[in-house]
């Protein structure tokens, strides 16, 4: 790939301008000078160390870094997405079945279908893509499977009562995470180039591509994406809900 | 049928919120329970309708422990009307389809009886039920239940939420059901006026236990225990 390389003088001008956002909250007292500080460093620092970390990945055979670093990034996203659901039975186990399947599965599409060699350089960025995405599919989708359960328990409860099994009875909850989890990619997809064009077409079209062979690419992550957001929430939902209820159809794990 | 016949028998039951509940309930029977608030009334009647499980003790329906029975069935057989209405998102008519449509009976789901059957017009099943009153959601609450043909009634204060009239309307209603369906009633009220006119017998708890229990004439005239009597008083 040809591409624009940038120096270090050039990178130590765009982080002078931070110091814009810096006077701006000095000057309508916002207090907000610290954190945009402390977060633009944040940012640099840990952007620095990924990179060092890839081209250390990138320098290993293919096999050992998209192996290290694919299991990396699932635990993490596991970690992130399943914490939220502290209180139901088996929340991290079934989360990290579900990201680790989702990844190899769109990978394997991939490298079948011929869309990118197995190699670290490609691999890696790909699945992070997938695995950022399914972890914030299933982050709303437990938050949401939470709180439906919580605000709902009456209604579940008279369902119940009037004879539903659990799968009745949480009918409405299912539908409504779901929309939930998948709504943001959707809507993400339905403006998608209009208003931003995707960082990775970005990234592309900077480095070189073609406007039409970034856009090829798009098509392939951005539907990649959209798959796994998909499959993702409706496996947690499908696979979860019935955590919150007994093999007597009772209620329970509300209480978080 | 013999009309003494225990329809429901509560045996020594006890969980982290009641304790040693025992009582009977017979056929065509109106039993109230009364208790101040946090008693444990609304505990009582999850058990019942096995919303939740007795930690120990034995519950029978009919003389079969409520274990051996098929879930959903005693559920549908021992219909329950909760303190708040519950209504599911939509209209009136899909609300009142809701039991038969989920154990696949809804052939034998005649929605304007039911709707006549707690005062209501034929017209009320289209309406949605975000746009009824408090008063026309609870009854629907009741039709709802009433749509599995169940032959005991649990209510929880399913009238402290609607005014003198509709109150009056729900307890004919109620008497109306016990002597044409042959259905026994338990239910829980903080309105002794309303145990007083409704219950054959009646039930007192407080802080879990069951205090006082006997013939409601009897007990409002005589109370037997200070708990109850300063209850009364209150
Ligand atoms: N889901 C729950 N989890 C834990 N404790 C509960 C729960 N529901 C009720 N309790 C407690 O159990 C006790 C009995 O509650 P219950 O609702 O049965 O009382 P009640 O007699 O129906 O009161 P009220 O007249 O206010 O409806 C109360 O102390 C209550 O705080
Ligand atoms: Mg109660």
């Amino acid at each position: 790939m040809e591409g624009t390389e940038l120096s270090n003088l050039s990178l130590l001008f765009i982080i002078v301008f931070v110091f814009i956002p810096v006077s701006l909250s000095y000057w309508f007292s916002l207090n907000l000078s610290k954190t945009i500080i402390w977060s633009s460093i944040r940012g640099v620092v840990q952007l620095f160390i990924i990179g060092y970390v890839l081209t250390f990945l990138f320098d290993l055979p293919n096999w050992q870094g998209i192996g290290l670093w694919v299991a990396v990034m699932v635990v993490v996203a596991t970690i992130n997405a399943a914490r939220k659901g502290k209180n139901i039975p088996f929340v991290f186990p079934v989360v990290f079945i579900i990201i680790a399947l989702t990844e190899v599965f769109i990978i394997s599409l991939w490298l079948l279908f011929g869309y990118i060699p197995f190699s670290a350089e490609k691999v890696i960025p790909i699945s992070g893509m997938i695995i950022g995405n399914s972890m914030i599919a299933i982050g709303l989708a437990i938050e949401r499977l939470q709180s439906q359960f919580r605000e709902e328990k009456g209604r579940v409860l008279a369902a119940l009562s009037l004879g539903a099994t659990p799968q009745q009875a949480s009918l409405q909850i299912v539908q409504k995470t779901l929309k939930a989890a998948m709504i943001p990619n959707i809507d993400g997809l339905k403006t998608i180039g209009l208003v931003q064009l995707p960082g990775m077409m970005t990234g592309l079209i900077l480095g070189g591509v073609s406007p039409m062979d970034a856009v090829r690419y798009q098509i392939v992550i951005s539907l990649s994406i959209f798959v796994s957001v998909a499959v993702c929430a409706m496996m947690v939902t499908i696979l979860l809900y019935r955590f919150y209820f007994n093999d007597k159809m009772q209620l329970i794990n509300i209480n978080s | 049928m013999d009309k003494n016949q225990s329809i429901i028998t509560c045996k020594d039951v006890s969980t982290d919120r009641l304790k040693d509940i025992s009582f009977e309930l017979r056929r065509k029977q109106i039993m109230t329970i009364v208790g101040p608030s946090g008693a444990g009334k609304s505990s009582l009647l999850f058990l019942l309708n096995r919303l939740e499980e007795p930690i120990s003790g034995k519950i029978y329906y009919l003389g079969q422990n409520i274990k051996d029975i098929p879930v959903t069935q005693l559920r549908c057989e021992i219909g329950m009307v909760f303190q708040s209405a519950y209504l599911f998102d939509g209209t009136a008519e899909e609300n009142i389809q809701y039991g038969p449509k989920m154990s696949g009976k809804l052939e034998d789901c005649n929605v304007d009886r039911l709707l006549d059957l707690v005062d209501l017009p034929k017209s009320f099943k289209m309406r949605h039920v975000t746009s009824l009153s408090g008063g026309e959601q609870q009854r629907v609450a009741i039709a709802r239940t009433f749509a599995n043909k169940p032959s005991v009634l649990l209510l929880d204060e399913a009238t402290s939420a609607l005014d003198i009239k509709t109150t009056e309307h729900i307890e004919e209603l109620l008497i109306r059901l016990r002597d044409e369906k042959e259905i026994s009633i338990l239910m829980v009220t903080h309105n002794l006026k309303q145990a007083e006119r409704m219950g054959s017998q009646t039930l007192y708890m407080e802080e879990g236990k069951l205090i006082e229990r006997g013939m409601t004439t009897r007990m409002f005239a005589h109370p037997e225990t200070n708990h109850f009597e300063k209850f009364l008083k209150e």
